[in-house]
């Protein structure tokens, strides 16, 4: 019996091992989460990837070789993160990745990548700490949260002139790293939050928080998180009776935001930090067409995963495939993409920061402060 | 002072629906003696059928031509109530009935698995993303507090007459008609019980499709209230009700909906007096607490310890 | 069984329209109507095979169990027999054969197996790890905990923040991470104890969450959400990095070129021998004095204590036990990962746990063994399913369960004769 079963166990990591061989083309993964609850996001990533492979390939390829996607799911989870990296390093020989969208995931992710030589992009991890390890291979076409805090706190001190700000977070990597940068720029600007909590992702009665909000007088609320508790959020703080402002960053950059606040009217005057706007950029309006003519609406992520494609895709088409080399020629070089040309720092962030600030409007769509 | 006030209310609508969660957890228990993983997603999944019910009906008003609050929300309670009993009475015959004879920790794996394939289904066919429902009901009750003023909206307020009713007729089903007898009977011994002719599996699967019910009514109530859910969200309120059931004494009716309370009012309490990043450390804290002095629960009958 | 078999195709063609009515309430809701913000879409025509499906399997089912194979397979389910198997006395394991083959083939794996695979068998031996402890606290002593991830998350954050701290690296940690987790699973136990079975359980559930919860929220210790790095084990002072801060790297040493898979051969050549002494320890504890009181305790609480049975201490021994081995594997998790951070440690990783031990066979060495491995392997090989993964692992854990009761391996014990000469 127990002979059986081993055996059995050692057939199949042999059937694993075997799936090593099959390769070809150059391989670039695509890691994000595919199941899980930010699966919606992990569906930006891949059409924004998908979409910029097809055109590359349609193009020529990456000097004559096609390129192959590799969809790899981490659920944003880190433990899943570290087995897929080093399954696509590994198994699949990718020599780039796109991704992985959740911090918590790029940060371990990110080390695998630097041991095996592969050039990460990530076209949705704002946290700091990613760029900050000092990993020569690991670059980002998003800003960092510390660039998105500032422009959100000049913006209510100098715009609003707001005195009482509530600083809330959702307790997770992206949404406390946000409003911890929010936070310290407000704090150097001499203005001190009234108020600075967390709540717990997966609830939706905020109720007693909001409460307290109330009972702290904010004409500010400061939201680092997802449109999943923002909505709520913000629904129950008019619900009752607030009128402060409600400030978040690139986290509720999605239309779901509207349903889940039950109402258009709940979202009106909700500002928000987020890049500028991809169609603000000449250069992306051939790709922006293509994904509407397919029936796609190319909203969050999905142009920045493409720029993150176009990325390592330049980095290796000037490198003879060496993806080594094609870290050390970002750093130095620029790269046109979809959203205007990309230039990156010795840490492999943008050295331009693109934040502006958005409205959203009674109709449940967003656009540009002037 | 107002601000307190407030908070007992925030606290007391709260703990109203894990009160009616905690029934179906409670109920359960007693009958079986097992823990229904299961049941928080059952409650998921009556939030979308609360969603698609109320899609479905304000399509055919349309069509129809007239417009009416009431009709919309008599029909989604109706078909969430019936569908949702239909999944807790498919999940007991499925996944439970086949190990009514296996050890308790067998259930309990198969519910946990039971757990992952409701999740997964259901964003499987309805995708992943945070889904809401329209507001239909706005306005609030405002009382004057000194210079302050608390206020319950009227959803609210719905929602506490729904929860209490549904606790009111599920106490007189239990206590008052013959298959509230049977109920109990099963529940103190399923082997006598089945000796004097009572079809204990038959009494299972309707416990299961009570449980299922009120999972659904507070499935509708807080669809309706809070707007927005996703297929992930049974997981936490599932265990915040659990916790609440175990608080009042594990098999009893009461002290679910006490449990619920006392759980609802503690987190509104300690998140708007203190801090909300500790609230659920208070939570699970006051239950260890309660659980050291009183081992089974606030009205749970002790363990007789039989030789 | 004196009637005739043969397959009443009418009640069968009744089962199976009650059934895909059924499913057609079910399915239709939830599949049938997909939500698009306010208003939807329809898909009836997946509703409709679905029901078909279902409509067909069911008749199949219900024709299949009136055969004589099936009313023969109803009935072994429905007597699924307790305790363990007994061996004739004398028996000779064929362990002794099969253990030294085993090690052989552990321990050539690292050089034949891809990286990937590497890494998907250490987890799978965090796994085992993690099982065995869980076994003594569930399997052995017959308390239900279902906050294991707690110890395992003290093991894991123990590493990191000791390193980042005090500046502990992945050796001296190893033992005090073990130590660690077994006085916190004293603290723990020693007031609950005292409650029974499913009160236990919720009250270790709590203990779990606080534990994830503290990690989250008490920033300026832990790092919050944004998680810790952890260190990397190091072989005589020899680091596995492609070029050291301080002191030389293991490839350097011995004049071969860089291959970050050699970290994991360390890691895993360790964590086999870890695993393997905790196997021996645990079988030997079974033996003795203190093992026998466990399985005694959980069988009848109250006999142990007429007789004299110290059910405090023995539970707490267990408890403490398990703790350790928890820690354990939280340890190598940490320097597997090369970071930790709260979202490792969910109230889903101690289901996972309990599960492993459920399916192994409550009580059986080789059955945890073999679970976990199951249960970690299995996601990773039904990657190629997407987003079907989770669902699939939903309904196997189900099946199983329906299939195996008892778990995969049963406990077996060698009988013993009375010896002649001591019953006058």
């Amino acid at each position: 019996m127990s002979n059986a079963v081993v055996r059995k166990t050692l057939i199949s990591l042999a059937v694993a091992g075997a799936a090593t061989l099959a390769q070809a083309d150059v391989v670039i993964g695509v890691a994000g989460p595919h199941t899980g609850a930010y699966a919606a996001f992990g569906e930006q990533l891949w059409k924004g990837a998908e979409k910029a492979a097809q055109d590359i390939n349609a193009a020529g390829g990456i000097n004559g070789e096609m390129i192959t996607l590799v969809k790899a799911d981490d659920a944003c989870e880190p433990k899943q993160a570290v087995s897929v990296a080093n399954r696509l390093v590994d198994s699949d020989g990718a020599l780039a990745v796109v991704g992985h969208f959740c911090s918590s995931s790029s940060i371990p992710a990110s080390k695998i990548y630097e041991e095996a030589g592969v050039i990460m992009v990530t076209p949705a991890s704002t946290n700091p700490t990613l760029t900050d390890q000092g990993l020569p291979n690991v670059f980002r076409v998003c800003g960092r949260d510390d660039q998105q805090g500032d422009v959100a706190a000049s913006y209510i001190v100098d715009k609003l002139g707001a005195k009482r700000v509530a600083v809330i977070h959702d307790k997770d990597t992206y949404g406390k790293g946000l409003a911890d940068a929010m936070k310290s720029t407000l704090n150097a600007y001499g203005v001190n939050e009234v108020m600075y909590e967390g709540l717990t992702r997966g609830e939706k009665d905020f109720n007693a928080l909001i409460t307290k909000i109330r009972s702290v007088d904010a004409d500010v609320v400061y939201f680092g998180g997802l449109h999943s508790e923002a909505g709520p959020l913000v629904r129950q703080l008019r619900e009752q009776g607030s009128k402060a402002i409600f400030i978040s960053g690139d986290g509720i950059v999605s239309d779901e935001f509207v349903s889940v606040a039950g109402s258009p009217e709940y979202v009106d005057g909700v500002l928000m930090t987020f890049g500028a706007p991809p169609t603000s950029y000449p250069s992306g309006a051939k790709v922006i067409k293509e994904f509407r003519d397919a029936g796609y609406e190319p909203e969050g992520y999905t142009l920045y995963s493409y720029t993150a494609m176009q990325v390592a895709v330049a980095a290796l088409a000037n490198n003879n495939l060496d993806p080594i080399k094609g870290a050390e020629w970002l750093k130095t070089h620029s790269v046109d993409t979809v959203m205007g040309k990309k230039d990156f720092d010795e840490k492999g962030d943008l050295t331009v920061s693109d934040y502006v600030m958005y409205e959203w409007d009674a109709q449940g769509k967003y656009s540009v402060v002037e | 002072m107002d601000i307190v006030l407030q908070q007992l209310v925030n606290g007391l609508t709260l703990g109203s629906v894990y009160g009616l969660i905690a029934i179906g957890y409670t109920m359960v228990y007693g009958i079986i003696g097992m823990i229904n993983f299961a049941h928080g997603d059952v409650y998921m999944v009556s939030s979308y059928i609360t969603a698609i019910a109320i899609a479905l009906i304000s399509a055919l008003l349309t069509f129809l031509g007239f417009e009416s609050f009431l009709v919309v929300i008599i029909g989604t309670l109706f078909l969430t109530i019936v569908v949702t009993g239909a999944y807790g009475w498919v999940i007991e015959r499925v996944a439970y009935r086949p190990l009514r004879n296996s050890s308790r920790l067998a259930v309990l794996i198969s519910a946990i698995g039971m757990s992952l394939i409701l999740q997964n289904y259901v964003q499987l066919s309805q995708g992943a993303n945070q889904q809401g429902v329209p507001t239909m009901l706005t306005g609030a009750l405002r009382f004057h507090v000194g210079d302050g003023f608390v206020q319950i909206t009227y959803m609210k307020v719905f929602i506490l007459i729904a929860a209490f009713a549904g606790m009111g007729i599920l106490t007189y089903v239990i206590q008052k008609t013959k298959l509230g007898r049977m109920c109990r009977a099963t529940q103190q011994d399923r082997k006598m019980a089945s000796i004097l002719g009572i079809d204990t599996d038959k009494i299972i699967s309707t416990v299961f499709v009570i449980g299922a019910t009120m999972a659904a009514l507070a499935g509708v109530l807080i669809t309706l209230d809070y707007g927005a859910f996703d297929f992930y969200i049974g997981f936490i309120i599932g265990i915040k009700a659990f916790t609440a059931a175990v608080l009042g004494g594990i098999g009893s009716l009461p002290g679910a909906m006490l449990g619920g309370l006392i759980l609802g009012l503690s987190e509104a309490l300690f998140a708007g007096l203190i801090s909300s990043d500790y609230k659920d450390v208070f939570s699970f804290s006051l239950l260890v607490l309660i659980l050291i002095i009183r081992p089974s629960g606030l009205l749970g009958k002790p363990e007789v310890e039989k030789v | 069984m004196s009637q005739s078999v043969g397959i009443n195709f009418k009640k069968s063609s009744i089962d199976a329209l009650i059934a895909g009515f059924m499913a057609l309430i079910l399915f239709g809701p939830i599949v049938g109507v997909v939500l698009d913000g306010y208003s939807f879409n329809a898909e009836f025509d997946k509703v409709a095979w679905m029901v078909l499906v279902v409509i067909i399997g069911r008749f199949a089912m219900s024709s299949f169990f009136q055969t004589e194979k099936g009313i023969a397979m109803a009935f072994r389910y429905a007597n699924s027999n307790d305790g363990a198997t007994v061996l004739p006395p004398g028996h000779k394991s064929k362990m002794v054969w099969i253990i030294p083959l085993v090690i052989a083939i552990g321990l050539l794996v690292p050089f034949i197996a891809s990286k990937y695979v590497l890494t998907v068998v250490i987890l799978g031996l965090i796994y085992v790890l993690l099982g065995l402890g869980l076994n003594i606290v569930v399997g052995l002593a017959g308390l239900l905990d279902l906050g294991f991830v707690g110890f395992y998350a003290i093991g894991a954050y123990g590493l990191a923040l000791g390193y980042e701290n005090l500046g502990l690296g992945f050796w001296s940690m190893l033992p005090i991470a073990a130590l660690m987790a077994a006085i916190a699973g004293a603290i723990l136990g020693f007031p609950v104890l005292r409650m029974h079975g499913d009160y236990l359980a919720i009250v270790t559930l709590g203990f779990g969450e606080i534990i994830r919860l503290v990690l989250t929220n008490w920033a300026s210790f832990t790092h919050g959400p944004n998680g810790v790095s952890a260190p990397m084990p190091t072989f005589f002072g020899l680091e596995f990095t492609r070029r050291s801060r301080d002191g030389s790297t293991f490839h350097e040493f011995f004049n071969i070129p860089y291959d970050s898979a050699y970290r994991y051969m360390f890691i895993y050549i360790v964590l086999f021998a870890v695993v393997w002494a905790v196997l021996f320890i645990k079988h030997r504890l079974v033996k003795m004095p203190i093992g026998r009181a466990w399985e005694a305790l959980r069988e009848d609480e109250i006999a142990c204590r007429s007789l004299g049975l110290n059910h405090v201490l023995v539970k707490l021994s267990a408890f403490m036990l398990g703790a350790s081995t928890g820690g354990l594997a939280g340890v190598f998790f940490a320097t597997y990962q090369g970071f930790v951070n709260p979202s490792s440690f969910t109230f889903f990783e101690s289901a996972l746990i309990l599960a492993i031990v459920v399916l192994g066979g409550m009580g059986s060495t080789l059955g945890v063994v073999i679970a976990a491995f199951c249960l970690t392997v299995l996601p990773e090989m039904l990657r190629e399913f997407a987003e079907y993964r989770v669902l699939m692992f939903g309904i196997l854990m189900v099946v199983m369960m329906i299939w195996k009761p008892r778990g995969i391996v049963r406990v077996t014990r060698t009988g013993f004769a009375a010896r002649k000469g001591v019953v006058k």
